[in-house]
């Protein structure tokens, strides 16, 4: 187990109510995992000119004078947001140091979540991000505005915090025997998501039950080459629903899937699954591409 | 990224739809204005700036920056238009936009890094003084009235934005227009208007494929002619992108702004527009005022649509001598006034490469081949310096009466000659070693320049050696790459 999760648990802070909630499960991953725990905080540059020119005047330098005046006016917002930002991630190194954790990097990237990932991810290898973000708190949607794009940008594996930190003991692998499912699989069975500490549930739903039978076998067999114990369930019904709803009566703490399969274009037409799934359940989750 | 073309979009919708109506007010005279330089009526580059900035708005790869009918591209047309009329230049025109695709294709702005601060500061003046010159004929031959109007046009233009609160919510080149305008139609000043400069529209463009005969004669009429605009649109083009990420600090998609300002030059062409690329003015006004979005590009051509077609009757009553301000302030906006003190203090070789810029510029009236000019003088300087990188070192060994040469540094063309003076083919040695593992050799020039020293030596009568031929050889081959590690790079820099 500790040689699944080998680099870096980032952890994604933004000083946000549920970021508090995503360093206690980072912090409970890279303990379980033994692994360094790295403390993100991305300073978004969105910086509009407050007091924009409509003189229209073309005149001599005015691409240094202008360019003089917006990075004055950037300098002292990022300066704000750099300080802003340090006094939320020294917060959080303070409480991993209090857990009791040792290997601790907290940094500050300027850009977006995703670029900031794309930039890290050779060095990680467990995302740790809260559904909601600082702008979103009291959004009807649920998610935050950078996740999918974040998610979408990597290809390590995600895990997305939705509600309160409680211990996790239960995890629901949902098997729909796709390419990105079946990776998915393959690393839950190698052991790569704390798996002695929790206990595996594979359900696959399907719209007949020799199917949703025919996967769970497939599934049972990877797991028989390994020492880790499951319990399945093949289940008949619309997958969102029914998937849901046994996370409900199981008392499932985490969701493990393939994740956004799809390419972009069927998510912007169809809404993706991955999204709906996100949307519609109270669990945590570790969403794998 | 949907989510970014989503950002790119929407993401600053009230300062883009302000700076979108500043810059289409400020675009109405230029494109009138390029119309007649290229000697085509003003509703060409109307339509163009129209079709242009709408399209480039959608396709292409730097969001904010402002494309539209240029002085750089009309410059280009002047004898086109002139030998063979309108037609063909709307076909020159789609032949560019094709070009410019196949470039995108071909990663051509790639080449974009051969292009230094020098030949960047002399293509702008260059272009400064051409658009000053293509006003000299409106200012030769006049009464007295032109050149007050024009003086008190440009001091409207630069004192406006001084007038408080009003001087920074109104364009001062769009008051001077409408002071000239005013002052002429009501005192009734008898001097030539846009209206006499051809015709301006009336109706929303139409799709028209350019009558041309579709023949081999066309193709090389054209040819000459798209191949230039392509250039220059996409150098102008890429330059005002690297403009604009420096100031918005973001980056752009050089390769899909290629590909996009071909598409948008094929459907400016099809309505009647003439080429154009980004303006480096215009976009800077754009983020001037605030505009940082794809939005405000399709703003700046909506707007300027509306504006003339339904004001080209107004339009036409607007004395040239307001243009030719506008034109003027142009012209001194987009000179580059710090080069002029630079000159002294910069490098001579940088000052040559700029000024030769310049030069062919306004000689060839082709910005295409000043900036090629500008490349090959700055490579030459270039090569002079790195062929100072090289240095022989001898010993001569009374015991064995043998003479070592070892060489270090660069041998390539340009410092061949100066290798083979470094042998004293005069001494009468028994051998001769010549220790090359710490030269490189870059081309073929140096390896015969090695060669023709080893068989003067032979001819006097010495035995020679060469040691470490195969590491000075290593960069020959064309694919040689210097490696991005530390120690590879001292290799090159200091010898192996």
């Amino acid at each position: 187990m500790a040689e699944a999760i080998k680099g870096l648990v980032l952890a994604g802070v933004d000083g946000s109510d549920s970021s508090n909630s995503v360093l206690d499960y980072a912090i409970w991953i890279a303990k379980k995992s033994q692994s360094p725990i790295k403390i993100l905080h991305t300073i978004e540059h969105s910086h509009h000119s407050e007091i924009p020119h409509h003189e229209g005047t073309i005149t001599p330098n005015m691409k240094e004078n202008l360019l003089d005046e917006l990075s004055d006016e950037e300098r002292l917002e990022s300066k704000k947001l750099i300080t802003e930002g340090k006094a939320i991630i020294n917060d959080a190194r303070q409480k991993a140091e209090d857990a009791g954790l040792t290997d601790i990097i907290a940094k500050q990237r300027h850009g977006t979540l995703a670029e900031a990932l794309v930039d890290l991810e050779p060095e990680l290898s467990m995302v740790i991000l809260g559904a909601t973000g600082e702008d979103h708190s009291g959004d009807k949607q649920g998610l935050g505005a950078q996740l999918e794009q974040a998610i979408r940008a990597i290809h390590t594996p995600v895990f997305i915090v939705k509600g309160d930190y409680t211990e996790p003991k239960t995890m629901m692998f949902a098997y729909n025997g796709s390419p990105t499912s079946k990776t998915a699989l393959q690393l839950v069975a190698q052991g790569y998501f704390c798996n002695q500490a929790l206990d595996i549930h594979i359900v696959s739903v399907k719209s007949n039950i020799e199917d949703a039978e025919e996967l769970i076998n497939e599934a049972q067999s990877v797991f028989a080459k390994t020492d880790i114990t499951v319990v399945t369930k093949a289940l008949v019904g619309d997958a969102i629903d029914e998937l849901t709803q046994y996370q409900q009566e199981n008392n499932i703490d985490v969701t493990t899937m393939g994740a956004f399969s799809h390419g972009k274009m069927h998510g912007f037409f169809f809404g993706s699954f991955t999204t709906r799934m996100l949307l519609e359940s109270n669990t945590n989750f570790l969403l794998i591409r | 990224m949907l989510l970014s073309a989503k950002q790119d979009w929407l993401g600053n919708i009230r300062g883009d739809i302000l700076a979108g109506i500043v810059v289409a007010l400020a675009l109405v005279p230029e494109a009138i204005a390029f119309s007649i330089i290229a000697g085509v009526d003003p509703k060409v580059g109307l339509y163009a700036s129209f079709a242009i900035a709408v399209m480039i708005a959608i396709v292409g790869g730097r969001a904010g920056m402002i494309s539209a009918a240029t002085a750089a591209t009309a410059l280009l047309m002047v004898t086109l238009v002139k030998d063979f009329g309108l037609q063909y230049l709307l076909a020159a025109t789609v032949l560019a936009g094709l070009l410019q695709i196949v470039a995108g294709y071909l990663n051509l702005h790639k080449f974009m890094s051969f292009i230094s601060k020098s030949v960047m500061t002399g293509f702008l003046n260059a272009l400064a003084l051409l658009i000053f010159m293509a006003q000299l004929p409106e200012l030769t031959n006049v009464t007295w009235h032109v050149y007050a109007l024009t003086a008190l046009g440009l001091g409207i233009i630069y004192l406006f934005p001084y007038v408080p609160k009003l001087g920074n919510l109104l364009p001062s080149p769009l008051v001077n227009i409408v002071v000239i305008t005013l002052i002429v139609y009501f005192m009734d000043i008898d001097v030539r208007t846009i209206g006499d400069m051809g015709e301006l529209p009336d109706t929303l463009p139409i799709f028209l494929w350019p009558d041309v005969p579709l023949n081999f004669e066309t193709l090389s009429i054209i040819f000459p002619y798209s191949v230039s605009i392509a250039i220059v649109g996409l150098l102008e083009s890429l330059m005002t992108a690297n403009v604009i990420d420096e100031l918005t600090d973001t980056e752009s998609d050089k390769k899909r702004e290629c590909k996009g300002q071909g598409i948008a030059n094929i459907g400016s062409g099809l309505i009647g527009g003439m080429a154009g690329c980004a303006m480096i003015g215009q976009s800077i006004i754009n983020v001037k005022s605030g505009g940082r979005g794809r939005l405000s590009t399709l703003v700046a051509g909506s707007f300027l649509l509306v504006l003339v077609v339904f004001l080209s009757d107004i339009l036409s009553i607007v004395p040239m001598a307001a243009l030719v301000a506008v034109m003027i302030m142009v012209s001194i906006g987009t000179f580059d006034w710090g080069s002029l003190t630079a000159l002294r203090s910069n490098p001579t070789s940088a000052s040559t490469v700029m000024v030769a810029t310049v030069i062919v510029v306004v000689w060839t009236h082709n910005l295409a081949f000043g900036v090629f000019t500008g490349i090959l003088i700055g490579s030459l300087f270039m090569a002079q310096r790195l062929s100072q990188f090289m240095y022989v070192d001898s010993s001569f060994d009374d015991a064995s009466d043998t003479r070592t040469y070892t060489i270090i540094g660069q041998v390539f063309f340009n410092s061949s000659d100066k290798f083979i003076s470094f042998f004293d083919f005069k001494e009468a040695v028994d051998k001769v070693v010549i220790d090359v593992h710490r030269a490189h050799f870059w081309d073929i020039t140096a390896v015969s320049a090695l060669d023709k020293v080893v068989i003067r030596l032979r001819r006097e009568g010495a035995d020679v050696s060469i040691v470490g031929l195969n590491d000075a050889s290593e960069t020959l081959l064309d694919k040689f790459a210097v490696h991005d590690k530390p120690e590879e790079i001292e290799k090159i820099m200091g010898g192996h």
